[in-house]
């Protein structure tokens, strides 16, 4: 039976070999097709990083070989009926194995029959090793298909980290916002508690907008909206108070009396001027009857000077009537009456700064926002840029109505952001948002959109403007490329010079001039 | 016996025949199995084949007695297995004594057993199968060896009474005989128009039949080939999943177990007769028509479409290839 074994083990090696190279093809087949399946469905949702379901393919692949190669393992029966099968036996060995230990004389005989066929088998017979081709094939195929979709761009798996990005700086502008929140929650002496609190309740409603807005656009938009808000809450007659503030404090440093209360005035630092108009209107007493007209004829040209602050005016005309009539006790009143209204200028600029103050942190806020939203466009321009070398830009620029004045990008881009106008804020500027249709080789495009009040410091950008070469082609600059785009400030102050040069004529009168110059410097204050 | 032995005898067995019977070794190949095995073989052919003398030689070379029935409508049971008769002794005293038939004989040549009824045709199956035959109430053996070759023409069915499938079934082989080829046809006229005759001489004996017969059913049959006889006979029946769709479509009923063991022992002498000493799936596969074909039973829509049974048995065995 040696004979008989030592066939049996060559043949069994030989099937191994087979099945080895047979399960591998398989194994490769099933990672290549799992890998393509992986990459499609990555199309759809995507993973990131992408690796581990590769890498999941590629141990199913493993496995299936492995497990596949390992079930294979052929018995020494099997082996047998496929040595007799294929070395043409007719099943001396197969009938030599079952009845190595019988005893009797026709099995003994049986056994030498088939011991000789083993010594004089041809292993060559067994054929040579054949690749499963088809397998193989499916494997080359599918592998090369999911090599392809996995080295070209996801826009799924690039959505999904510019989510992450938005997410991310959307939750660090929150926590901005939270904290300007936190550090202007204490009021000041003097200020309206109504105020100061709806101040609060505007950053966090700002906070938990950001936090709560789909994307970075939306948080800018929130954010911008919430700048909106804050500035309705300042006084738009603190600057004509604080100039007549000012203007008493002029008039009245020229008298000796009041010398202190008008340098402090005159010098914007309305708190002094409180406290030394207090200090006057106790001294009133001490002063001599010259002394006291020279001060009534100084309050009331003070009076005069304060037209922009009405009660202030009417303090110091009531205080200045008082000192010309010799009522010490109503002049005291009135100048402490002033000094009130002084301190309440006071604290609503305090008030004022600190609404800027959020307004500007607001601003900063926007910062993370901003950069994150200009990716996403970046990538779309890339991506449109790619579908067209060589094919000429232009870009649609869309005039508003009366209330809206806008351009809109498009040509690929994706989104069109629109700068409007918003009459009837009483700022004189806005901000447009809308999503743009993007063009293609003819240049065409438009954009489209509602426009949305803004601050007047929200960075925005616009297409720049395409040039004619004169050779029919369009050479302008690439869509939605960030690097093409132009700041918000620079377009405006273009548009500053533009409107100023236009208006630098004889036939327009010079205060309709400096209106339209007084509208550019709101614009960018 | 020696398997050198059973092979010398069988190849004496086959040259002798061949003295007096001109090509048609597979057939001779095929009867020899068959009456090693002691079994009965149906033999069906056009008249002049030389059936019926391929049947009477076997009986010269094997030294048995030989026998010949000739199948006709009015043809009486008692005609083929005998009969009581009375009969006088020397006193004058009359007695029943019982007359045997030509059943008798170690070797019985059936010819053209289609043509007797049914009734008649019965008469042999207790012969067959059992080796006996009941007159009366007397149940005599039959000498052994005892083998019915059994003949009948595929042509002019005009009053011929097919056999019974039970009948059918006792039948080892049923095999074709072929027309001869040209040079086979010249041969048959050079033997038989000239002026001598072949004189065939006994070659073996009953004893030796049997002795071949015992060593033949020591052949050892390894699992995966018993695994394929079951799958060959499995696959003739339409109700069993692993039968092909022909078998599906134009078999009415399988062979039976008997299909089996005709299978495996057929198999195994024709090993030998191989010079191996283990049963082959070739072997299966070889004695798979003669054992089956009159085992499977067509339907009409078979008979319509002219599919036979060689068809199907062919297509059974490639069914049970399996993958």
């Amino acid at each position: 039976m040696k004979p008989v074994r030592d066939l049996l083990a060559r043949v069994r090696g030989r099937l191994l070999r087979d099945h080895a190279l047979t399960w591998a093809a398989n194994g490769a087949a099933a990672a290549a097709v799992l890998a393509l399946a992986v990459e499609v469905v990555y199309r759809r949702w995507p993973l990131d990083p992408g690796w581990p379901g590769l890498a999941a393919a590629g141990a199913v692949g493993l496995a299936v070989a492995c497990a596949g190669w390992a079930l294979a393992w052929p018995s020494w029966t099997e082996v047998a009926r496929i040595a007799d099968a294929r070395l043409g036996g007719r099943e001396r060995l197969t009938t030599a194995l079952q009845f190595a230990t019988e005893g009797g004389w026709l099995y003994t005989r049986q056994r030498e029959d088939a011991a000789a066929f083993a010594r004089g088998a041809d292993l060559d017979a067994l054929g040579p090793v054949s690749p499963p081709v088809k397998v193989l094939a499916v494997a080359a195929g599918a592998g090369l298909v999911a090599l392809a979709l996995a080295l070209l761009p996801n826009p799924a798996v690039q959505q999904l980290r510019q989510h992450r990005i938005e997410a991310a700086a959307q939750a660090q502008a929150a926590d901005q916002v939270q904290q300007i929140a936190q550090k202007l929650g204490q009021g000041q002496p003097g200020e309206d508690p109504a105020q100061r609190q709806a101040l609060t309740q505007q950053l966090q409603k700002a906070a938990a907008g950001v936090r709560q807005a789909p994307d970075a656009q939306s948080a800018v938009a929130s954010l911008s909206q919430a700048q909106n808000s804050l500035r309705q809450l300042q006084d738009p007659t603190l600057g004509q108070k604080q100039d007549a503030a000012a203007g008493a404090g002029a008039q009245l440093a020229q008298n000796a009396a009041a010398a202190k209360a008008g340098q402090a005035l005159a010098s914007q630092d309305l708190q002094g001027g409180a406290t030394q108009l207090n200090q006057l209107a106790q001294n009133l007493p001490n002063l001599s009857a010259q002394q006291q007209q020279q001060l009534a004829q100084s309050l009331a040209q003070a009076a005069n000077a304060a037209s922009g602050d009405q009660k202030l005016q009417t303090a110091l005309s009531q205080a200045s009537q008082a000192l010309q009539q010799g009522n010490v006790q109503g002049a005291q009143q009135a100048l402490q009456a002033a000094a009130q209204e002084t301190q309440s200028v006071a604290a609503q600029d305090q008030f004022q700064g600190d609404v800027n103050q959020a307004v500007n942190g607001l601003q900063q806020a926007k910062q993370p926002l901003e950069n994150a939203a200009s990716g996403e466009s970046g990538q779309q321009g890339q991506a449109g840029q790619a579908g067209q070398q060589g094919q000429g830009q232009g870009q649609q620029a869309g005039q508003g109505q009366s209330n809206q004045q806008g351009q809109a990008g498009g040509q690929g881009q994706g989104q069109g952001l629109q700068a409007g106008q918003g009459a009837g804020q009483g700022q004189g500027q806005g901000q447009g948002q809308g999503q743009g249709q993007g063009g293609n080789a003819n240049g065409g495009g438009s954009g489209g959109g509602q426009a949305r009040p803004a601050a007047s410091t929200d960075k925005i950008y616009v297409p720049s403007q395409a040039q004619d070469t004169g050779n029919g082609q369009n050479e302008g600059n690439q869509p939605g490329v960030q690097n093409d785009l132009v700041p918000y400030q620079q377009v405006l102050a273009d548009y500053r010079a533009s409107a100023l040069n236009q208006v630098d004529r004889a036939d327009i009168p010079e205060q309709e001039q400096q209106l339209v110059q007084q509208y550019f410097s709101g614009l960018g204050s | 016996m020696e398997p050198e032995r059973f092979q010398e005898l069988a190849l004496a067995i086959e040259q002798e025949l061949a003295r007096l019977i001109v090509g048609q070794r597979e057939l001779v190949r095929s009867v020899l199995i068959a009456l090693i095995a002691g079994g009965h073989v149906l033999l069906e052919g056009q008249p002049g084949l030389g059936k019926t003398v391929l049947v009477r030689s076997l009986g010269d070379v094997l030294e048995l007695s030989f026998a010949r029935v000739q199948f006709t409508p009015d043809l009486m049971p008692a005609d083929v297995t005998g009969t009581n008769i009375v009969t006088e002794d020397d006193a004058g005293r009359r007695r029943f004594e019982f007359q045997p038939g030509p059943l008798f004989t170690n070797l019985l040549l059936a010819d053209e057993i289609n043509r007797a009824t049914p009734k008649t045709q019965s008469a042999l199956l207790e012969a067959m199968q059992e080796g006996q035959v009941t007159v009366g109430d007397r149940t005599r053996p039959l000498p052994r060896p005892f083998f019915v070759l059994a003949t009948q023409n595929p042509i002019e069915l005009e009053g011929t009474y097919p056999l019974p499938e039970a009948q059918l079934d006792r039948f080892l082989f049923k095999l074709l005989v072929p027309f001869p080829g040209p040079e086979d046809l010249a041969e048959i006229v050079r033997r038989t128009t000239g002026v001598t005759d072949a004189e065939l001489r006994p070659v073996a004996g009953g004893d030796d039949l049997s002795a071949m017969s015992t060593l033949a059913r020591e052949v050892p049959v390894a699992e995966p080939v018993m695994e394929r006889a079951v799958r060959i006979l499995l696959c003739t029946h339409p109700d069993r999943p692993e039968a092909p769709e022909e078998v599906r479509r134009y078999v009415r009923w399988g062979a039976s177990p008997r299909g089996l063991q005709t299978l495996i022992l057929a198999g195994r002498i024709r090993a030998l007769l191989e010079g191996r000493f283990n049963l082959a799936l070739e072997d299966l596969e070889a004695v798979a028509a003669p054992a089956l074909r009159h085992r499977v039973f067509l339907n009409f829509e078979a008979d319509a479409a002219g599919v036979d049974s060689d068809r199907l048995v062919a297509a059974v065995i490639e069914a049970s290839r399996g993958k």
